[in-house]
């Protein structure tokens, strides 16, 4: 045996090298990871301006918070994974573009995130069930998770008699109601044309029952009623339908109903963990870099032949 | 040359490098004193390389470990195009054919062949930055100006669903301008409209307007999907009591955009054919030498960083051959 070969830096060296020749035979491996496919549907109805989000000490409307939240979550997603973005008012939504891979359109989807505003909405209603239901039907045939961004607030309230009819999308859709906004009611931001704030909206300002078709109540109980002229009776309504709060209950209910799942937004660390849904994710083969664990392997020898000697101590006698 | 790397927090490795210095990776031999070896200038020099070899070994792996990489580069280049920004009618009667009626099998509906159309056109103009708006009854920001022509196709496609509500130009038009905000002026300026009617515009926008498309220089292109039997861009009024904006907004929007004193051109297409002509126009007029901006992508430099290392692994393995112990 030759001498170079009794010493161990040898030995390391030709190691090292042999995991760098690894290194350039076997540089990646095919790799399933999760991607997903969203349609965000954010609602853009005025209750969305309610400020009951805190950031960075500061109130923030609802829909600020979720474009916010929205815009850190794209950079979050893996790679060929897609994002889509509609907006909902009155009583359905439009999509404003198809789904776009998040890496190769980051700048594009992160702006038009950013770019929408509750001026956008073409009507002002804010029925939120036949919203879900359009949204729904609009989108059965592709492949992307519908992901509803409301606060569940409907304007005006819904007439339990005429509840939408989920049981023709049920099962066809997947995604995701996802609720926004505080427990507590809190009044609504009311605007100029201008777009500056002008106060809130008080209690003569909105609708406080929903005054189509017949009345869902016995008639006997309405106080003056009058099948034809006054089929709500005389007495004006009242209630909080000025404050706004998210409406969990409902929301819920609209999700058994309509087979989707249902989280609420309060963070992004939740919202992501929420989206993550294995429901929603495909699997997708992705070459992976796995350069690394050679090349670390490597290191560690090359570091092993250059080892500082420990200075040896001797032990007093 | 702007050099990045992925994992920031690898290259605290990069003090491995300085391991070298305090050992030379070599075998000692005993000697019963130094200074009684004569100095050797040669071996001081190939020791010195040799450190410097496992210095930058070293470095090489740490380097390729950390993903270094050359950031997007982006090259300033003449070429021919245009910014464009599309902007789309939403409003319902969108949703109809030509003919004014509800599209059947053998009729498309405006939005379809608009659709269809504008898809083939945004092909075709490589170099030009495109964005979209869209408008009903209020302004909708789509997608910002972009040389991504997927992102500009999935929000054409987009508007396969079902259209909104009515028609406010005005507004439109002024988020259409608002692209231009904060772009460098170069090439032309081009907001193209598609529109199957029109609204009259009140006096506060038509200033504005005015104003915003001078500032902006930014020509208009109109491509007026005539219904059958509604009034066109270019009717007179039989009547002199009809020559109002209320009962005529097509032509009073017309006329506007003519005294807008910025270029200006309509189409009045009643079929998708001449719809297509009209395209085929802007396709060939609009090609002014541009400023645009060609990214040159991001470059993996890990793979050169391996292969240095790899390489000086070679010689110091090599040079191991060599050692000589007495």
């Amino acid at each position: 045996m030759s001498k170079p070969l009794k010493d161990y830096r040898t030995w390391c060296l030709l190691l090292a090298l042999i995991a760098m020749v690894v290194l350039f035979i076997y540089p990646s491996k095919q790799q399933k990871t999760p991607t997903y496919n969203y349609t965000f549907i954010i609602d853009i109805t005025r209750s969305m301006n309610a400020t009951d989000y805190q950031q960075d000490n500061q109130a923030v409307s609802r829909l600020h918070f979720v474009k916010q939240t929205l815009r850190e979550l794209l950079r979050d997603l893996p790679c060929e994974s897609k994002v889509g973005l509609g907006l909902f008012t009155e009583r359905r939504s439009t999509l404003l573009f198809e789904p776009l891979e998040v890496c190769s359109a980051y700048t594009e989807i992160d702006t038009a995130i950013g770019k929408v505003d509750w001026r956008m909405a073409w009507a002002a209603d804010s029925n939120i069930a036949k919203g879900l239901l359009s949204t729904l039907d609009m989108l059965k045939k592709s492949d992307s998770s519908v992901i509803f961004i409301t606060d569940g607030q409907e304007a005006p309230p819904v007439n339990p008699n005429y509840q939408s009819d989920f049981s023709t999308v049920k099962g066809q859709a997947k995604g995701m109601i996802i609720g926004v906004g505080g427990l507590q009611a809190v009044p609504i931001p009311k605007f100029d044309s201008l777009g500056k704030q002008t106060g809130f909206y008080s209690h003569d300002d909105v609708p406080h029952r929903s005054s189509f078709g017949q009345s869902n109540l016995d008639p006997s109980q309405i106080k003056g009623y009058n099948a034809r002229n006054a089929p709500f009776g005389s007495e004006a309504a009242t209630g909080n339908e000025h404050l706004s709060a998210l409406q969990e209950t409902y929301l819920e209910k609209l999700a058994a109903e309509s087979g989707l799942a249902y989280a609420r937004l309060t963070d992004l660390q939740n919202l992501s963990v929420a989206l993550q849904n294995p429901k929603l994710a495909t699997e997708k083969v992705v070459r992976t870099d796995i350069r690394r664990q050679p090349a670390l392997f490597a290191l560690l020898l090359l570091c092993l032949v250059y080892l500082p000697k420990l200075p040896k101590y001797r032990l007093l006698s | 040359m702007n050099l990045a790397v992925n994992s920031p927090w690898a290259l605290s490795g990069l003090l491995l490098a300085l391991l070298p210095l305090f050992n030379s990776g070599m075998r000692t031999s005993p000697a019963p004193w130094l200074t009684l070896m004569p100095g050797d200038k040669l071996s001081v020099f190939v020791i010195c390389c040799l450190r410097l070899c496992a210095m930058a070994a070293i470095a090489g792996l740490v380097l390729g470990m950390a993903g270094l990489h050359r950031t997007e580069q982006s090259r300033e280049r003449i070429g021919h195009g245009a910014h464009i920004v599309l902007l789309l009618d939403r409003s319902s009667s969108m949703d109809n054919t030509f003919a004014g009626r509800a599209p059947n099998g053998s009729d498309e509906s405006k939005a379809t062949a608009a659709r269809r159309l504008l898809t083939d056109f945004v092909e075709q103009r490589q170099n030009d930055l495109i964005g979209v708006a869209e408008y009903s009854t209020s302004p909708l920001f789509v997608m910002p100006l972009t040389e991504n022509k997927n992102a500009v196709q999935a929000a054409i496609a987009a508007t396969a669903t079902p259209a909104l509500g009515f028609t406010h130009v005005s507004k439109g038009l002024g988020m259409a301008i608002s692209f231009f905000e904060q772009q460098p002026v170069t090439g032309s300026r081009i907001v193209l409209l598609v529109s199957d009617g029109a609204a009259a515009i009140d006096h506060d926008s038509e200033v504005k307007l005015r104003e915003w498309f001078r500032k902006q220089q930014v020509r208009l292109y109109w491509i007026f999907l005539r219904t059958a039997n509604s009034p066109g861009i270019f009717d007179q009024p039989e009547d002199s009591r009809d020559d109002n904006a209320a009962a005529m907004p097509e032509r009073y929007l017309h006329k506007f955009f003519l005294g807008l004193g910025s270029p200006y051109q309509a189409y009045e297409a009643e079929s998708p054919d001449a719809l297509k002509q009209a395209i085929a126009d802007i396709n060939r007029l609009e090609n002014l030498p541009m400023h645009y901006v060609e990214r040159i992508p991001k470059q993996d430099l890990s793979g050169t960083c391996y292969s240095i290392a790899s390489l000086l692994l070679l010689v110091l393995l090599g040079v191991k051959f060599f050692e000589v112990k007495r």
